[in-house]
């Protein structure tokens, strides 16, 4: 099955009918071939799980495969729109653009952080468990983050006049 | 936040974020209750169908740039796993060399910077594709089937690899399985749900990458819901600046940050700085914990290398281990089994040995690692006394009364290698309980959980 399709047919959908065509072509043998070796492989992996069953707890191992996809598609994927909705609402203008940089990198580091802010994995009997003060040193991150975001507007806006 | 512009009214630019028809729709859709929850699907006649994510964003070049790149990262993160899953379970077909000292220590700081980085980017990736989660119907051909049933391998074992993995190096266990085992076969099964998709995308995938920017043309990404989200796209008459012609961004014209431009907002490539930004961002604060010069800005890694007893953070102290009493006790003996001569040596005795020094790092399988000086006897001269025949394997045990990682193993290259030590002391100080006191073993490219503390028996194989 062939890559080569025509480049110039995008952008303009005049009917259905090229896409279908492009489509049909685009599922042929590698996408089989691929499908075929990657459930191959998954196979592996799902063989590994069960026979190491012991250590791998299928069940409560598919609830978290399973609850970290819905929990991302129902929960935070929407929240995530929301958020995106008030900033574009709240936000307009030059400023739109560097708080929707501050806000992913924020929300990112954030989300990465929490752990060890919360310090969930906090040994005891061990000192170099978790050594820093973890909730100022996110915020520290987080100030700069948006000390930068801020600069980078300045620069912007003194470069235009 | 004050700088509200003189922009199309606040409807306006709400309705450029669902589709601007939205407004006018949903009275109608809230008649019954089935029709309206099948108005928040992708539904040609739905809010929520493809043509509605009106942000350029959701674009199938973005989303092919974040997948190239999760692909690429995930790729990284497998091949480096399967080297310390081959390390910590020795195959009789590969024998690990003893050689490069660093290998191990770069290979997993690789593997856990390229997991941490793949965090936005994963989320990023996620984020653009999304609709498609909602798309009604779900499928409608057997290749569609097929490709919809492998996402959840690839969603969700995605975000398992991911989570999993930044909650092993924060030790945090909010689950029962064993991280290795389950973190382990759960790749197998991601990295085959990518190769599926990797085919899958293949040929959008190559196109979008190697052809100019442009405005994303959903029926190129997927002709089915595209299709009709495209015809119908003119006829969204929303404010002129969500008009399709206003979206064609030059592939050069990266807007500045702050910048404003046709439409206000992120552009794809300030979206995908972005993305790279945030994954650059963690990769600073964390990085530090293996590479020395940024250890100042390693503000959120889980470990100091330079915080800890004698100055070097350990995974499982003596307490915890419980063998401070063991460790201490006067009746302490190094038992060498296995070879010609049963050897059984004093703490003092082991002192009296001909001291060797090595500049060894310390690599934790959690990403963390340091370089010390650590002195003591070889083990290939303890071989010798004990007159263990050459090219033998050894087993090595620890006081530890139990523990997953009690004992290990070192191939005959490896407990031959003239670094391989049954370490004493730690920068010339006698090892503090914690790091393996009375004797420790450390040897080159090897992982930290397998530089066996407080040492009591090694067993000739």
């Amino acid at each position: 099955m062939s890559d080569q399709q025509a480049p110039e047919q995008h952008g303009v959908v005049a009917d259905g009918a090229g896409d279908v065509a492009a489509h049909s072509q685009a599922v042929g043998a590698r996408f089989w071939v691929a499908t075929a070796v990657g459930w191959i492989v998954i196979a592996i992996g799902l063989r590994g799980i069960v026979q190491h069953r012991i250590d791998t707890r299928p069940g409560e191992l598919a609830r978290f495969v399973i609850g970290g996809a819905l929990i991302h598609d129902l929960i935070l994927a929407p929240l995530v729109l929301l958020v995106g909705l008030a900033v574009a609402r709240l936000v307009g203008g030059r400023l739109r653009t560097p708080v929707q940089v501050g806000a992913v990198i924020s929300a990112t580091v954030a989300l990465f952080a929490y752990p060890v802010v919360r310090a969930f994995g906090l040994a005891t009997n061990n000192p170099t468990s978790l050594p820093h003060d973890y909730a100022t040193n996110l915020a520290i991150v987080l100030v700069a983050v948006w000390l930068a975001v801020g600069v980078s507007v300045i620069v912007t806006r003194i470069r235009r006049t | 936040m004050t700088d509200v512009p003189a922009g199309p009214p606040v409807t306006g630019r709400l309705a450029s974020r669902l589709g601007s028809r939205l407004d006018g729709h949903v009275p109608k859709r809230l008649a019954g209750p089935v029709d309206w929850a099948l108005s928040w699907t992708t539904d040609p006649d739905g809010p929520l169908r493809q043509g509605r994510y009106r942000s350029p964003l959701r674009d199938e070049r973005v989303a092919a740039v974040l997948g190239a790149t999760l692909g690429l990262l995930f790729s990284i993160c497998f091949v480096t796993g399967l080297w310390s899953h081959l390390q910590q379970h020795p195959q009789a077909w590969l024998s690990i060399p003893s050689r490069p000292a660093g290998l191990y220590r770069v290979s997993q700081g690789i593997h856990v910077v390229s997991g941490i980085a793949s965090v936005p980017v994963l989320l990023a990736k996620l984020w653009t594709v999304w609709p498609r989660f909602v798309a009604f119907p779900p499928f409608r051909t057997a290749a569609q089937l097929v490709e919809r049933i492998g996402l959840l391998p690839l969603v969700g074992g995605g975000i398992f690899m991911v989570f999993s993995g930044v909650a092993n190096i924060d030790q945090w266990y909010p689950w029962h399985f064993s991280f290795t085992a389950s973190h382990f076969w759960m790749a197998w099964v991601t990295m085959g749900a990518l190769v599926a998709h990797v085919g899958a995308k293949w040929v959008i995938t190559r196109r979008t990458l190697t052809r100019p920017s442009r405005r994303p043309v959903f029926a190129d990404a997927d002709p089915v819901l595209g299709a009709s989200a495209e015809a119908d796209a003119p006829a969204a008459d929303g404010p002129a600046a969500d008009a399709p012609a206003a979206d064609l961004e030059p592939e050069g014209a990266l807007e500045p940050v702050g910048a404003t431009s046709s439409r206000s907002g992120l552009s794809r490539r300030g979206f995908l700085l972005t993305v790279a930004g945030a994954s650059g961002v963690l990769t600073v604060v964390t990085v530090g914990q293996t590479l020395g010069p940024l250890r100042p800005l390693a503000l959120l890694a889980p470990r100091d290398p330079a915080i800890g007893p004698q100055g070097y953070p350990v995974n499982r102290g003596a307490a915890n281990a419980g063998v401070l009493d063991l460790a201490a006790s006067p009746d302490y003996r190094l038992v060498i089994e296995g070879g010609a001569v049963p050897v059984s040596l004093t703490l003092a005795d082991l002192l009296a040995f001909d001291a060797h020094d090595a500049r060894l790092p310390i690599a934790c399988v959690e990403g963390w690692s340091y370089s010390a000086r650590w002195s003591g006897v070889r083990l290939r001269d303890l071989l010798a006394l004990a007159g263990a025949p050459p090219g033998a394997d050894v087993r090595i045990e620890s006081l530890e009364p139990a523990g997953a990682y009690r004992t290990s193993t070192l191939n005959s290259g490896q407990a031959g290698d003239r670094d391989t030590l049954l370490a004493t002391h730690l920068d010339g100080q006698p090892l503090d309980p914690d790091h393996g006191f009375p004797c420790r073993l450390i040897a080159p490219n090897r992982p930290g959980v397998l530089q066996t503390k407080w040492v009591n028996r090694v067993v000739v194989t």
